[in-house]
């Protein structure tokens, strides 16, 4: 099918096939169209219909309270079973040469492991190697469950061949149930990506903040991996906040302490326990880390007072996390565009 | 003009900011900033989020969903953000605060930066009118003889030798076009221009606007550096990069 996309300056075309996602679609044709979560919640990839026939596979999504007119649609969640035109309200460019246009993929599940009581660590062997930047996410599809999820990517390789993820259970939610209650390993998944803007090159030359809440942390270790393999922390500061509630709830202090000791003391990571004071054990343990007791977005705050010179932040956990960080790293005067994150919603 | 009363002065925290909805479906953001007040719509002009929920530290304004942000006296667009902020005129008597709804012309984007005076003249010029959807406003060879600037509803422009192709963007509330009104050696139009919804207009004479810029060239050239701007948009549009 044959779609044309008007934007606010000029108009696209891409193709879209049968059962399609018409945001993948765009997507896949370097089409530059809005998006944020990829997966119905966030309304960002609205659009509207002005001719043609399509078929939303969601009709629920919550994405929709942010549509207005009865011709507007979410474009993560529709598919064309026509030619069609739509439109969209911001400015959409043709993405630029060296970003790296995310395609649909297949996989599988090729290792599952507990890392906590509800997180997960698990590892998607693709059909064929992926180039991503650190930071992105892709949307993985699994067999019985309605609708893709968005998971960050954990590693970080050139033409990786295989993804890794860490996945909190949500009580209740479709795909947490399915991984935490089946026998996952080997089970075939589709895959879209890669996906999200709030990526990290070493190119960037500046002293980078992280701050992530449970599972956001696993961006922050593809983006230390990537800077970690360029020698970055030779001469930049890396600062790293990773909250959880209690020392239970921890994961990858091991790989914290490694990178730790790799990279020299510009590199700082500090564990924030929201719900219980660091027991002695910790420190002991884990001698190259720092721990601190309250929010991640306090704890950050507090350590970070009159240290924003030429700094970079990446955020990432529930959006009330990500919205208290924000609003301390305004008050710090971190310029917007220093500001990166992919909201959890 | 029409002058709503919006709250007491003592409802708005200092260098803080609160939103009403008013009549008319219009919601209102009412800031302070030391002893100003300053109103603008309630809504960020990216999505359906309300600015209220957002940061305001006294001076910028920051839409919290994709941190758009916006200088609080004048409301022009800073950092990552894509649109100024429609601006209502505020007068406080007796600490209440009042919300006077002048001109349609001070939301057009091509006219921002104009003094005063200036955009009462050209107030004077523009003709409101309304279009039913699928009226023709123009068509390719006509004269350009008038400016648009869109109030609301929604146009489209098809170019090509029969004036069949899409041009195939959208305008948003505020943008001017056939601004050919305003540029030498463009006698006549090159899209043809059609309301694909009920319209409301307003209309320029490209050479009474001329006229009036040309007595007060500081704005004129601020006018001319926007329309240079949207014209190297539009030519950056044609093709690929
Ligand atoms: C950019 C981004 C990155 C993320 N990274 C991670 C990460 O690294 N680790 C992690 O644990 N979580 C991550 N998440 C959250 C993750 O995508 C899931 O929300 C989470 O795994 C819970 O999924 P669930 O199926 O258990 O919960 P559910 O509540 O069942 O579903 C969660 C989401 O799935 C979508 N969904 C539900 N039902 C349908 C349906 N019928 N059709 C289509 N879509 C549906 C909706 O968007 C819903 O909000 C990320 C989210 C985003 C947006
Ligand atoms: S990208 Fe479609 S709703 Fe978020
Ligand atoms: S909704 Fe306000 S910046 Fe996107």
């Amino acid at each position: 099918m044959k779609i044309q996309v008007n934007a606010r300056n000029r108009a696209h075309h891409f193709n879209a096939t049968e059962g399609e996602k018409l945001l993948y679609a765009g997507l896949s044709g370097a089409v530059g169209l809005p998006y944020e979560c990829g997966s119905g919640t966030c309304g960002t990839c609205k659009a509207r219909l002005i001719s043609g026939e399509i078929v939303d596979a969601w009709p629920d999504a919550p994405g929709r309270k942010y549509l207005k007119g009865d011709d507007e649609f979410l474009m993560c969640q529709c598919v064309a079973k026509t030619d069609a035109s739509i439109e969209v309200a911001s400015f959409v460019q043709t993405m630029e040469a060296g970003v790296c246009v995310p395609a649909a993929l297949k996989g599988h599940i090729s290792s599952a492991k507990l890392l906590t009581s509800d997180v997960i660590h698990l590892q998607i062997k693709l059909s064929q190697p992926m180039e991503f930047d650190a930071g992105q996410f892709v949307m993985v599809q699994v067999p019985g469950v309605a609708g893709f999820r968005g998971w960050s990517m954990v590693n970080y390789q050139r033409e990786a061949e295989s993804l890794e993820f860490i996945i909190k259970k949500k009580p209740g939610g479709g795909i947490s149930e399915w991984l935490f209650n089946s026998q996952c390993t080997g089970v075939e998944v589709e895959v879209f990506g890669p996906l999200g803007h709030a990526t990290f090159y070493p190119g960037l030359s500046k002293n980078i903040l992280c701050i992530a809440g449970g599972s956001g942390i696993a961006g922050m270790v593809s983006i230390l991996s990537r800077a970690a393999q360029d020698d970055y922390f030779r001469q930049y500061r890396g600062d790293v906040f990773f909250g959880v509630q209690t020392l239970k709830d921890a994961f990858f202090l091991d790989e914290f302490s490694r990178l730790r000791a790799q990279c020299g003391d510009k590199l700082n990571v500090t564990i924030a326990l929201s719900k219980e004071d660091p027991p002695a054990s910790a420190l002991s343990d884990y001698p190259h880390l720092k721990f601190d007791t309250g929010y991640v977005h306090d704890v950050a705050g507090r350590h970070m007072q009159g240290n924003y010179e030429n700094v970079r932040a990446y955020l990432a956990g529930p959006p009330p996390m990500v919205d208290a960080t924000v609003r301390i790293l305004l008050q710090a005067r971190l310029a917007t565009d220093n500001i990166c994150y992919d909201k959890f919603s | 003009m029409s002058k709503i009363r919006i709250c007491n002065t003592a409802e708005i925290p200092s260098n803080g900011m609160k939103d009403y909805d008013v009549e008319g479906g219009l919601k209102v953001l009412i800031a302070n900033a030391g002893d100003c007040y300053y109103a603008y719509q309630g809504v960020c002009p990216h999505q359906e989020v309300c600015l209220a929920e957002g940061y305001y530290d006294g001076a910028v304004l920051t839409c919290h969903q994709h941190l758009w942000q916006w200088d609080i006296t004048t409301g022009k667009a800073l950092g990552l953000a894509e649109a100024p902020l429609e601006k209502y005129e505020v007068k406080v008597e007796d600490g209440e605060i009042f919300v006077l709804q002048s001109s349609a012309l001070k939301a057009a984007q091509l006219f921002m930066d104009v003094s005063g005076d200036t955009l009462q003249r050209l107030d004077s010029l523009a003709r409101r009118e309304k279009y039913e959807s699928g009226s023709t406003l123009y068509n390719i060879g006509d004269p350009t003889d008038d400016l648009y600037i869109l109030d609301s509803g929604r146009v489209e422009f098809l170019i090509g030798r029969d004036g069949t192709s899409p041009a195939g963007f959208v305008l948003h509330k505020g943008e001017v076009f056939g601004w050919a009104a305003l540029l030498e050696n463009q006698a006549r139009r090159i899209a043809k221009a059609t309301c694909l919804e009920d319209s409301v207009l307003l209309r320029l004479n490209g050479e009474e606007t001329l006229k009036v810029l040309e007595s007060d060239p500081a704005s004129g050239y601020l006018v001319m550096r926007k329309l240079s701007t949207l014209i190297t948009r539009h030519l950056g549009s044609q093709g690929e990069k």
